[in-house]
């Protein structure tokens, strides 16, 4: 089982956290042919993040990945929610969208009762990961995130999300999944 | 629109709920342009009932989505960059990321399957229905027999072919009796 990424959405539909577990990608866009395809579905993620790009285009691709990963986001959120009612038209106004499953990854769902996404993305083998949302919600969102008197009530632009228990505890959590 | 819709009874219908869990509820076929161009239902119960006005829009929907969640891969592929792929030869083309295939909710299970000419099949199943790929498989052939070989039959137009209707209606009243 690996699971590639990871993101919490709040009622207002702004992606306020995202993590992902993929090696950033190694292919530097420039130079194509020097990169044979060594590919992909590597089973076991490395145990340390890959090096760092080299320092000369940093701050390109940085901005250039933040801007990715951010339109990324926006697609996620409008795929689950577009699925969300979907669900909802068909299956009654208590029926709830738990995952969907393409041939390349698979796409859990877990939404609270005050609207908070929790998505998940794994490789298309995993079985359902919603219990595992759920805990991810009890045990680290509402103990790290909820229960942090310095934390806004409001996470406008990932406020007080990104703390480091937060982190830790998703970090290590997860990686004892796979 | 076709919604001629065979209603049985209502106390039967609720007797086949409590006897039997695996059910067929409904086919949906949408045309490569994301226009709904047949709809049936073979279990009363299972979903909502829903105005054709609203399938459209939700068939219109799902073309969308199913496009966006091809896009949402998070697997790097070889030949992501297209530099790469036409220098490096054709024989290493990577298969094309495929959209949604399996949708869960509590409620029904949607399996979609997308023929090579892009038209969609939509099954909507109980969740614990097993072999939906060979009823798929076996709708697909009726469609390929009584509407591609139906001379009257426009391509992309809504499906109006008795035998297809017919047959169709016959096989799956078979898997939802057993």
């Amino acid at each position: 089982m690996v699971v590639y990424s990871f993101y919490i959405f709040d009622r207002h539909t702004e992606c306020i956290y995202s993590k992902s577990w993929l090696p950033p990608p190694s292919v530097s866009s420039h130079d194509p042919l020097t990169n044979p395809p060594t590919h992909p579905q590597h089973q076991q993620p490395p145990p340390h993040q890959p090096q760092q790009p080299p320092q000369s285009t940093t701050t390109t691709t940085l901005t250039l990945t933040q801007k990715q990963s951010s339109d990324n986001a926006k697609l996620l959120f409008g795929t689950v929610f577009s699925l969300r009612n979907m669900v909802r038209k068909l299956g009654g106004p208590d029926d709830a969208f738990i995952s969907y499953r393409t041939a390349q990854y698979k796409l859990h769902y877990y939404e609270t009762a005050s609207s908070l996404r929790f998505v998940m993305l794994t490789d298309v083998s995993t079985l359902s990961m919603r219990n595992v949302l759920h805990q991810i919600y009890i045990n680290l969102w509402v103990e790290y995130v909820v229960k942090n008197p310095l934390s806004p009530v409001e996470h406008k632009g990932g406020e007080g999300v990104r703390n480091e228990l937060f982190e830790l505890g998703l970090d290590q959590f997860v990686r004892g999944l796979m | 629109m076709c919604v001629s819709l065979i209603q049985p009874p209502i106390h039967q219908s609720h007797r086949h709920t409590k006897r039997l869990s695996r059910t067929v509820f409904a086919l949906i076929i949408i045309n490569k342009a994301g226009g709904l161009i047949y709809n049936r239902t073979f279990h009363e119960g299972g979903l909502n009932k829903i105005s054709t006005n609203e399938l459209l829009v939700l068939a219109g929907t799902f073309h969308g989505v199913h496009a966006i969640t091809a896009r949402l891969n998070p697997i790097p592929t070889p030949g992501a960059n297209r530099n790469s792929a036409s220098s490096a030869g054709t024989m290493m083309r990577p298969e094309p990321p495929s959209g949604l295939e399996v949708l869960e909710s509590e409620n029904f299970r949607l399996q979609c399957f997308t023929t090579l000419t892009g038209i969609k099949f939509l099954l909507f199943t109980d969740t614990t229905q097993t072999n939906v790929d060979l009823t798929m498989r076996r709708v697909y052939e009726m469609y390929t027999d009584y509407v591609m070989k139906n001379p009257f039959y426009q391509l992309e137009m809504p499906v109006r072919c008795d035998m297809f209707d017919r047959k169709l209606l016959s096989y799956i009243r078979e898997i939802n009796n057993r």
